[in-house]
């Protein structure tokens, strides 16, 4: 368990971070028009980190036995769905129904 | 107040959201039940989605809190991932110039994926900055409110869940409900592919720190490809 004194850290930490980035170049920099750098690489953000996030709690070992699983299979089509239809509702159902399917179908 | 809840801008900006709030309703309860696995009392899930107000922050808090990661890993992972809100800031930043200082200080606190995407799309539809401000507020609104009632109703249901139906599993859906529509050029496809094989080959590494290692990795193999991608063209 966390302590309540880490937790509510977190939380004011990330929520003033998560603010000053909201409010960075709308109030901050406001002078400033943002490095073409910077732009560019901010436009990988998303793929690269919730990538990251989200592989290993679908995969549980980057092993060939380990990508033949109910979960591997659901999260493969909901991401088909999601990049056609890009809606959350239909992702996330399109990943649990499959899962749910395969789980009876294997018991 | 009244005023601002009374004009139609407002209204419209609000009901227009209400789409995108039933599509975050699955997003909403697992990181109700995130704070709840970490072991978060009542109003540190609400002061979680209340304050930080981004689901993948939120999640990410949770997961390292519960696997014992420190504080400052835990801060900087979740601030990396919230970069993305810097691109949005920049974007947003030309239409809501105009503006009073309360007011762009108040929108940037709303400033999200979803309210990013509709307001955009109505600042360019008419010039009316003032209009636009009601309606930004009033999507954020919606989706503030929203974001608070699934957070809570999923840490107070989610564990009376049983496990047979794999509630956990929802969590990386809703992160690919994000990736997947993102996946459609090559720099994208280059930095979530490196990143995807970073974070495994780099899973030795102690304190989760593989997660953010990767991410970084990703992001700069990601720029790389798309600096070397011009380059190329233009010959």
């Amino acid at each position: 368990m966390v302590s309540s004194l880490t937790l509510w850290a977190v939380i004011v930490i990330v929520g003033v971070l998560n603010y000053l980035s909201r409010l960075s170049f709308i109030a901050i920099f406001a002078r400033r028009s943002m490095p073409p750098m910077l732009a560019r690489a901010l436009k990988y953000v998303p793929a690269a980190m919730l990538t990251a996030l989200v592989l290993p709690m679908v995969v549980s070992a980057p092993s060939l036995p380990s990508l033949v699983s109910p979960r591997v299979i659901a999260a493969l089509l909901a991401g088909v769905v999601g990049f056609v239809t890009r809606n959350t509702l239909a992702t996330v159902a399109a990943g649990m129904g499959t899962l749910w399917l395969l789980q009876a179908v294997m018991h | 107040m009244r005023q601002i809840i009374a004009s139609a801008d407002f209204r419209e900006g609000f009901a227009e959201m209400l789409p995108a709030c039933v599509g975050l309703i699955p997003f909403g309860l697992v990181t109700g039940v995130g704070a709840a696995t970490a072991g978060a009392d009542f109003f540190a899930a609400l002061g979680m989605s209340a304050i930080i107000f981004s689901g993948a922050a939120q999640i990410l808090a949770s997961q390292l809190l519960a696997e014992g990661a420190p504080l400052a890993v835990v801060v900087l992972t979740c601030f990396v991932a919230g970069l993305r809100f810097l691109m949005y800031s920049a974007a947003m930043a030309p239409y809501l110039k105009p503006l009073p200082a309360r007011w762009q200080n108040a929108l940037a606190f709303l400033l999200t994926d979803q309210a990013f995407a509709a307001s955009i799309r109505r600042f360019d539809a008419k010039q009316d900055p003032h209009g636009g401000a009601l309606h930004f507020l009033g999507g954020g609104l919606a989706l503030w409110g929203c974001w608070q009632v699934t957070n809570i109703v999923g840490f107070l249901v989610g564990n009376l869940v049983p496990a047979s139906w794999s509630l956990d599993f929802a969590v990386p859906l809703c992160f690919i409900a994000l990736i997947a529509p993102v996946l459609r050029t090559a720099p994208a496809i280059v930095a979530a592919a490196i990143a995807g094989f970073a974070v495994f080959a780099l899973a030795g590494l102690p304190m989760k720190l593989n997660l953010i290692a990767a991410g970084i990795i990703g992001i700069v193999a990601g720029t790389l490809y798309d600096f070397a991608r011009e380059r190329w063209s233009a010959r």
